[in-house]
């Protein structure tokens, strides 16, 4: 039973994610533009001025999509700690924390995974890696059992903590913030995380000195991690809607042109 | 970066300009009332440069604002034959017009070159997914003309499309190239795979196409541009920490430049630039993206506006997958410098000997 809630995690994080992009749509309503960074549905900026005529993003209007940031720090906190960062000053590294996006988070570890249940007090550990079917975690995640990432070799309780559900786990196998996913990641992906820490691998907004102040892009803000083979290319980023092509050339209807001559220089 | 927070002062590193006088191949000698610098030039002429000044002196004083802003741009110097307070003054004078032009505060920034700098940029070819954000990224920041008529509308940066080359079973059987494609395998029996030679164009639904490769194309800020060297009023030049930039007030609109670059990265204001207030970004350059006028060529100069204040340039801060990298070439620690000592780096038609400071990487 206690092996099947730890998919419950995972299953609120997915849901919470699939919540958020559902939602985008309705807020955009009461003249409130929302539009997301990354992926679809990982983290969103909504549009404010932070002076007249200086907004704090510009969206697409054809996608929803960020295209421009006129404050790459809005809603920021500092990243926290991680090896091999320190040469960058105090404070310089900071992320958007996805927390607060993910509702039933603080749930996570209150309503269901609280250690008291009708049949285990104290609470105890699962004692097999093999998600057990609950009705609860698979209707939020059908694919709970059928986990992709890692080809079903892992499982919920090699990334979520085991007493702490709604946190994440490091090299220790100590509990860590769910917006510091890096020190999770990275148990497996070393060469990524290697070049995501130098900036080469992944996103950095801000200033490009390399000590300067950046806003660093953490790992699930980019990959989904329960489904990270997403997207027709397998490439780990799920597929968006491009936006729109530039202008065709005077007098051209549509762009067949294109298949039938050279590119015109 | 925002508009407060935009330099008020030039660069002490400026360094004074040692000619005080205009090149004599480029000395517009003889004023025409109302015209443009293209009629100005051609006016040619016998009148001195005293008079000229004293023309221009008249004319300054008159009640007209507009049009003593345009005829101190008609004698102002080239860029960088501008001393420091000629730049204070030019500066002033654009921020005064583009201000009332567009119902709010606009500074035109001149910092220049800080020591120790060399900008670099990188793009992981691999990443990249087509989603052109890059692309309008660099329309919002840049402030180029976005009308819907023919040549109205203006992007820097192309992302090209191309097909896959792919010696698949069910390709190879394919005949001859749809259209004008290269073959890339097989010989003339028995093809296999086809490389388009590439689409601006593409619309999917969704991007990445599993049987596509994108790459983005914009200025490489040679480090021997071609159109440096044929620019005949020598208005295009490459700044001491990388750009490569225009001064648009000299630039008489020849396009030997968008001739001569090899990358396709040039463009040019046919029709008057088509730039709603709204939409318009008042944190400028003088370089970069403050508003272009009809016939001046303009280009990527990695926002400059940007990049001078330690900003990344628009289109790093939108790319999302993190496909772009800028740096400073200098800083041994900086992205771009690890992006050359770690990847697989190429430059695009390398044999050309631009040397441009853009490179492609993969993992």
């Amino acid at each position: 039973m206690i092996l099947a809630f730890c998919c419950g995690m995972m299953t609120s994080a997915v849901a919470q994610e699939q919540k958020a992009a559902a939602q985008a749509p309705t807020a955009q309503a009461p003249q409130e533009t929302v539009c997301f960074e990354s992926r679809k549905g990982a983290s969103e900026v909504t549009k404010r001025d932070l002076k007249p005529g200086w907004p704090n993003v510009k969206c697409s209007p054809k996608t929803g999509a960020a295209l421009w940031y006129g404050d790459p720090y809005d809603g920021t906190v500092p990243m926290g700690k991680m090896p091999g960062l320190d040469k960058i000053p105090e404070g310089h590294a900071v992320v958007k924390p996805r927390s607060g996006n993910l509702a039933v988070l603080p749930l996570c570890g209150t309503a269901c995974h609280n250690g008291v249940g009708p049949k285990f007090s104290p609470p105890t550990l699962p004692k097999s890696k093999k998600p057990v079917p609950i009705p609860t975690m698979e209707g939020l995640l059908p694919d709970a059992k059928d986990l992709q990432h890692g080809r079903g070799r892992i499982w919920c309780l090699d990334c979520h903590h085991t007493a702490k559900r709604n946190m994440l786990v490091d090299n220790y196998g100590d509990p860590v913030s769910i917006d510091q996913p890096q020190l999770l990641c990275g148990k497996c992906h070393g060469d990524k995380m290697r070049d995501w820490r130098d900036g080469i691998h992944g996103k950095r907004i801000g200033e490009f000195a390399s000590t300067g102040k950046k806003r660093w892009f953490t790992c699930t803000e980019c990959h989904n991690p329960h489904n990270v083979q997403d997207g027709a290319r397998n490439k780990g980023f799920v597929q968006l809607a491009p936006e729109a092509p530039p202008q065709l050339p005077k007098g051209m209807k549509d762009a067949k042109h294109e298949r039938v001559h050279g590119i015109a220089h | 970066m925002t508009p407060n927070e935009s330099p008020s002062a030039d660069s002490v590193q400026e360094k004074p300009s040692q000619c005080q006088a205009q090149p004599a191949a480029a000395d517009p000698s003889a004023p025409g009332l109302k015209t443009s610098r293209r009629g100005f030039l051609k006016a040619g002429g016998a009148l001195s440069m005293s008079s000229l000044m004293g023309t221009a002196a008249l004319m300054v004083q008159s009640d007209d604002a507009a049009a003593a802003v345009e005829w101190a741009e008609h004698f102002q110097k080239n860029y960088r034959l501008m001393t420091d307070a000629e730049k204070a003054e030019a500066r002033a004078r654009l921020e005064r017009r583009y201000s009332s032009e567009y119902g709010k505060k606009v500074t035109v920034d001149t910092t220049g070159p800080q020591p120790g700098m060399l900008m670099g940029y990188a793009l992981n070819i691999r990443k990249c997914i087509g989603c052109r954000r890059c692309v309008h990224a660099c329309v919002e920041e840049n402030n180029q003309s976005r009308g819907e008529r023919a040549g109205e509308k203006i992007e820097w940066i192309q992302v090209l499309r191309m097909e896959r080359g792919e010696f698949s079973k069910d390709k190879m059987n394919q005949g001859y190239p749809e259209g004008l494609g290269i073959q890339v395998g097989g010989n003339a029996y028995t093809p296999a795979g086809q490389v388009l030679e590439g689409q601006y164009h593409y619309e999917p639904q969704a991007v990445p196409e599993k049987d596509a490769t994108y790459m983005p194309i914009a200025c490489m800020q040679c480090e021997k541009p071609p159109c440096v060297k044929v620019c005949p009023v020598r208005t295009t030049y490459r700044e001491a920490d990388g750009p490569v930039v225009i001064d648009y007030n000299w630039c008489i609109g020849c396009r030997m430049c968008m001739g001569a670059c090899p990358y396709w990265a040039r463009r040019i204001n046919l029709t008057t630039p088509v730039l709603p207030k709204e939409e318009m970004n008042p944190v400028t350059h003088y370089l970069g993206n403050r508003p272009r006028m009809r016939g001046v060529v303009e280009k990527c100069h990695w926002c400059l506006q940007r990049s001078r204040q330690g900003r990344y340039p628009a289109c790093v801060e939108v790319c999302p997958v993190g496909a772009r990298k800028f740096g400073n070439l200098l800083d041994p620690e900086s992205e771009v410098s690890l992006i050359l000592a770690r990847k697989n780096v190429f430059r695009l038609k390398a044999e050309l000997n631009t040397f441009p400071k853009f490179f492609y990487f993969y993992d």
